[in-house]
């Protein structure tokens, strides 16, 4: 049988070829995954194993590693250096360049060092530090030049009356220190400026550092200062863990020993590589999750390959049929001839999912070259990990689908009689046989399925954040496979009424709709593996253009302008207010922005006539510029010098509606109790409650009639229309960045979540892309199935006038539509998933905006359309160079 | 035993829709017409010089054992299949000049074809079938046609067929379609490979009759290639194959004369040009 089976592969070898490449790019993405998962955990782990430096030991504790531990550690025999490992954040400047910037303390042993110094020394006294290359560029700094460090601390004062020894000292010392007064009683964040100088550049060559660029080096003394400075409890210093450096030719296992003895009980001593390995298994964790969603997407390509090969696998028994028969004229049983079609697709499996795992293994380290090539910060490994898992899933996935996929085929190969051998080989019939348990299956599926999205979909806010989505993606899950697994019955139904509607067009029009549904079987498999690709890409996109519009209307209601900007930095006495005119000018020259105006904001004590108070930020602005800067201009209809504009939200609390006057003054805290008086003199104005996401407006005129001790002013900004925020915003961001300026907005959050969902959609309909590509190999393969078993049809028409060029048009009238019908049942299907997904995940933010995304819609069907004529493309010019004698020969 | 050198046969008038060709110019014509398969060792020459005029208006039957290049004559002749030397004429357009644009419109309009397993395309119900070739080249159905397609349906008596796809047809109104479809367009020749050769006897004499019918009633030109001596003698005269050369010429044959013509050419081991035959076989 082998012979046999290895006889007839050879025979159809060009169709065996073509489903071996839709089994292989499946195989690939496969195997490209889980090396990109190995690639993710080996680059984590050495840059774990990295920042031990050549430590011998490395010593954890659940909670953290005390400074009595590490007193214990050093008393150790055979320890020749011990260090707490320690780092802490501080913004670094010098003149207008700044930058935050990990830093650690030096190594008192070079064998616990991760970096290395490259140029100058390490910092051996206070005020003296080391720098990484590119932050050193950054800030503008050489060797021998100083820069500033502004040390944060929490102080928990009440104004004037110091909090700890620290700080107090610190503040006599240094003028830069601004002690602040905060209305508002408990701790506070204030900086000071220490003045370092920079000994020496050091580089972080194993990636220790890699997420901050390599960090900042000081003598271990300040730096512990400053962390101790910085931490929020400021209590006892403790270290994340600590390192240990044995004496040389010292027994590391005895030493191990000794010290598990020595520290506390909750600690625990490892080996260098052992911690590597626990602290990888922890940060891995991510790469896992990362790795089991994409191989969700590498299933979702493997079931199309499968549809594929099925097709093909079914074609094929069709072509064999007669030498099936004759086989079994001759003797052979069933049994054998389903073990030699298995036999084949076990065979083919096995050959192509070792084509996809080299084109897998290939790609991936095509991909490291790349990336390596472009210098990143994270140092990759050179070469891909072969590992028996990423061998063994991608060979073993692969061949399973493959043979999986050809049961039913095998089956089909079965069921030929021995008779047929004796019956003129004629072409299939069109037939069609029913398949009730099928047909039923599929429409409860659907039924059911749809039943669970609407469900989902209606009553989603109420099932709750997790069982709302699971009801939904379960109902979706189901209804789409009952769709896929009936498209035998509809499909070819759907490609005929449109065969008819595009058959007035002409002959040739006419032959390929009568040719489409020939064969419903292999048209329903064929235009199937297509719609499913579609469906999720489609599904993706309006989901995402649903959630931008939701996430966009939402974000106007929460967010009174598109760009706001106000001084965010420490409080400094005497220095100018950051929101000025030059920031104005600055902002102005923006491209993309339309308009800027300061507002003053302040809070204020708004009092109804009941008594009943509330403070809150009133907002100034004159109505006429208020009007052009706001996206909902309505939010301060009615703003005039008599009237003051309230949020609703407000106005509840207070009992106010439209047209009740109201006392409004500055406002003021009572340092003794926290509570809020009036401050000044109180004006009486008429309220207009709008929908203003929070406080109250009113003009300049009103509230310069206050007396507001905190008042600041801030800069509202409009973008221009159609400007693309995401492109905007960074150019402000950009413009403003070497001022202490906060930049906060919708057009903020919206370049924020517009940037996540546009990458996140990227990425996911790249991965969808390869079902894609398959079910577009699969058209083309049923294509030419169809080309090779309507050889003497071909001809036939041929000899009675149908030109090549027809012929050639039949062909491409054939994939278009088999490609077109899949494409826009896709994207109706996508379209409907895409929504209830939005309704169903989106329903908690507020109303969700249901949108086409007719952009991308018109592009997918673009793209399969033009596809389905380029898969027409080979099988039409091997039929068309068919000679006609064809047609007169008998077999 | 009639027995004639061939002459052109005088039938024209009987052609009311011949328009592309005088009434002398004969329907199909070899000169010297060659044909090789292969090539080196194993080439075969399936058709050796071959000089034979067929005439307008007739029924000619193309006879010879199996492989002596009967069915390459006829593929050369319409246009299917390109000559190695010499040249074939149709009515007076040299076909083994043509291009394949030009050749397809040839067969669409002068053209009609009958097989020997008749291929009717399945999808397509009887009447569709007939009515094909007119809609590849693009000509509307007027009343003209209508009226060409009524005469056909009633000649070859598919009345209660037309709605029928194939597989529901017997092999011999199967036949009779492919025969329908191939005089729809009203060709100036009709080939015919074999079209009795996948039918009964009962069944191929219906076919072999409509042929001839379609010749005296309708005024049309057939060529048909057979092996059958009983089906030679439908014909109006034979022509004899041997070896990719004409071996004799049969005019008003009838199955005796046909099969002695054969038996004579079976007798001889290698025909030899210009040698003269026995029982009225004349090269
Ligand atoms: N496509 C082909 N390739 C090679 N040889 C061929 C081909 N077609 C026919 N022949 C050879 O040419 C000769 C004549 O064939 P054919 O015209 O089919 O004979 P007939 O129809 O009289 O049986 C035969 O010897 C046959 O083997
Ligand atoms: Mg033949």
């Amino acid at each position: 049988m082998l012979r046999l089976t290895l006889a007839q592969m050879r025979r159809s070898l060009g169709r065996l070829t073509a489903a071996g490449v839709a089994i292989a790019i499946g195989t690939a993405f496969v195997a490209a995954t889980l090396i990109a998962g190995a690639v993710i955990t080996r680059t984590s782990y050495d840059a774990v194993a990295a920042s031990y430096a050549d430590a011998d030991l490395v010593v954890t504790s659940d909670d953290s590693v005390s400074a009595a531990t590490v007193e214990a550690l050093a008393q150790g025999d055979a320890v020749a250096a011990v260090d707490g490992r320690l780092s802490t954040w501080v913004e670094l400047s010098n003149g207008s360049r700044r930058t935050v910037q990990q830093l650690v303390p030096v190594a008192s042993d070079p064998r616990l060092d991760a970096q290395r110094v490259v140029d100058g020394r390490s910092p051996d006294e206070a005020g003296e530090i080391a720098l990484p290359p590119a932050v050193a560029e950054r800030l503008g700094v050489g060797i021998g030049d100083t820069l500033t460090a502004h040390v944060g601390q929490w102080a928990d004062d009440a104004p004037g009356a110091p909090a700890d020894g620290a700080a107090a000292d610190g503040a006599a010392s240094d003028p830069g220190v601004d002690p602040g007064v905060d209305p508002e009683a408990g701790p506070r964040w204030v900086e000071r400026t220490e003045e370092l100088t920079v000994v020496g550049v050091v580089q972080d060559p194993y990636g220790a550092y890699a997420q901050s660029g390599g960090a900042g080096v000081l003598t271990r003394a300040e730096l512990e200062q400053w962390a101790g400075d910085q931490a929020v409890d400021g209590g006892d210093l403790t270290y994340d863990s600590a390192v240990v450096a044995l004496a040389d030719g010292a027994d590391v296992e005895a030493a191990r020993a000794a010290l598990g003895e020595a520290v506390p009980a909750d600690a625990t001593v490892r080996t260098k590589d052992e911690q590597a390995q626990v602290m990888t298994a922890e940060l891995t964790d991510g790469a896992d999750v990362f790795t089991v969603i994409v191989l969700c997407f590498a299933a979702v390509a493997l079931l199309v390959a499968a549809l594929v090969i099925s097709n093909t696998f079914q074609v094929l028994i069709a072509q064999r049929t007669r030498t099936l028969a004759l086989l079994r004229c001759v003797g052979a049983d069933r049994r054998q001839l389903r073990g030699s079609v298995l036999l084949e697709a076990t065979l083919l499996g096995l050959a192509a999912s070792l084509a996809g795992l080299l084109l897998g293994t290939g790609a991936a380290q095509a991909a490291l070259w790349a990336l390596g090539r472009m210098s990143l910060e994270v140092p990759l490994p050179a070469t891909v990990s072969i590992t028996p898992a990423v061998v063994l899933v991608p060979l073993l996935v692969g061949t399973l689908v493959t043979v999986l996929a050809s049961f039913a085929p095998a089956r089909a190969a079965t069921r030929v009689a021995p008779l047929a051998a004796l019956r003129p080989a004629d072409a299939p019939a069109v037939t069609q046989r029913r398949n009730r348990p099928r047909l039923v299956l599929s429409v409860l599926l659907t039924v059911g399925g749809f039943a669970l999205l609407a469900i989902a979909a209606v009553f989603g806010r109420s099932l709750g954040d997790l069982l709302g989505p699971l009801v939904g993606v379960l109902g979706g899950a189901l209804s789409f496979v009952g769709v896929v697994v009936g498209s035998v019955f509809w499909l070819p139904r759907v490609v005929g009424a449109c065969g008819r509607l595009v058959g007035r067009g002409g002959a040739s029009a006419r032959l390929a709709a009568a040719n489409t549904v020939r064969n419903p079987r292999r048209t329903a498999a064929t235009s199937t593996a297509l719609l499913i690709g579609v469906t999720l890409v489609t599904m993706m996109s309006t989901g995402a253009a649903s959630a931008r519009v939701t996430l966009s209307d939402e974000l106007d209601r929460q967010f009174p302008v598109d760009v706001e900007l106000a001084d965010g930095g420490a409080e400094q006495d005497g220095a100018a207010p950051l929101v000025g005119p030059a920031l104005l000018s600055t902002v102005r020259a923006v491209d993309g922005v339309e308009l800027v105006t300061t507002v003053a904001q302040g809070p204020v004590l708004v009092t109804a006539t009941d008594g009943a108070t509330g403070s809150v930020t009133a907002s100034a602005i004159e109505p006429a510029d208020a009007t052009a800067l706001l996206r909902t201009p309505s939010m301060v209809t009615g703003l005039s010098p008599d009237t003051v504009v309230v949020a609703q939200s407000l106005a509840q609390d207070l009992g106010l509606s439209d047209g009740d006057t109201v006392s409004v003054s500055g406002t003021e805290t009572d340092p003794s109790t926290g509570a809020e008086t009036a401050a000044g003199d109180a004006v009486q104005r008429t309220v207009v409650v709008t929908e203003l996401p929070g406080g109250v407006a009113l003009t300049p005129t009103t509230f310069s009639a206050l007396t507001v001790p905190d008042a600041q002013d801030v800069a509202w900004a409009r973008l221009a229309d159609g400007a693309d925020p995401s492109r905007v915003v960074p150019a402000i961001q950009d413009a403003v960045s070497d001022t202490a300026v906060m930049v906060t907005g919708a057009a903020v959050e919206r370049a924020l979540f517009e940037g996540i969902i546009d990458t996140l959609l990227a990425v996911v309909v790249g991965l969808l892309a390869v079902a894609v590509v398959i079910a577009l190999i699969g058209v083309a393969n049923t294509l030419s199935l169809s080309v090779l078993e309507r050889r003497r049809e071909s001809a036939t028409l041929r000899v009675i006038g149908l030109s090549r060029s027809q012929l050639r048009g039949t062909l491409a009238i054939e994939g278009v539509l088999i490609a077109g019908v899949g494409a826009v049942l896709g994207i109706g299907l996508g379209v409907v998933y895409g929504w209830a997904g939005a309704v169903t995940v989106l329903g908690v933010v507020g109303d969700v905006s249901l949108e086409m995304p007719w952009g991308d819609l018109a592009l997918v069907l673009a793209v399969a359309l033009a596809a389905g004529l380029l898969a027409s493309v080979l099988p039409a010019r091997s039929a068309a160079r068919t000679s006609p004698v064809a047609a007169l020969a008998v077999d | 035993m009639d027995t004639t050198v061939y002459v052109p046969t005088d039938r024209t008038g009987a052609q009311p829709d011949r328009d592309r060709t005088t009434p002398d110019v004969p329907a199909a014509r070899a000169r010297t017409l060659s044909k090789v398969y292969g090539a080196g060792g194993s080439a075969v020459r399936a058709l050796d010089a071959v000089d034979v005029d067929f005439a307008a208006g007739a029924f000619t039957a193309i006879m010879g054992p199996s492989g002596s290049g009967k069915s390459t004559l006829m593929h050369l002749l319409a246009g299917l299949d390109t000559a190695t030397s010499g040249s074939a004429y149709l009515g007076t357009t040299e076909t083994t000049r043509l291009g394949d644009a030009e050749l397809t419109r040839l067969r669409r309009d002068r053209i009609g074809f009958v097989f020997q397993s008749f291929n009717l395309l399945p999808m397509f119900t009887a009447e569709q079938n007939i009515l094909l070739p007119l809609e590849l080249a693009g000509s509307r159905v007027d009343a003209e046609v209508r009226e060409w397609f009524d005469t056909l349906v009633t000649t070859l008596g598919l009345g209660g067929r037309l709605t029928h796809r194939p597989a529901e047809l017997s092999g011999g109104q199967q036949q009779r379609v492919a025969i329908a479809r191939a005089l729809i367009a009203r060709p100036e020749v009709v080939f015919a490979d074999e079209p009795t050769g996948n039918l009964d006897s009962r069944a191929g004499a219906e076919v072999l009759s409509f042929l001839r019918r379609s010749v005296r009633e309708l005024g049309r030109t057939v060529i048909m290639v057979t092996h059958d001596p009983t089906a030679a003698a439908y014909a109006d005269r034979v022509v004899l194959l041997a070896d990719g050369r004409i071996a004799g010429d049969i005019v008003d044959p009838t199955p005796e004369s046909v099969l002695a013509g054969l038996d004579a050419l079976r007798s001889l081991e290698a025909p030899v040009q210009g040698t003269p035959q026995r029982d009225g076989v004349t090269r």
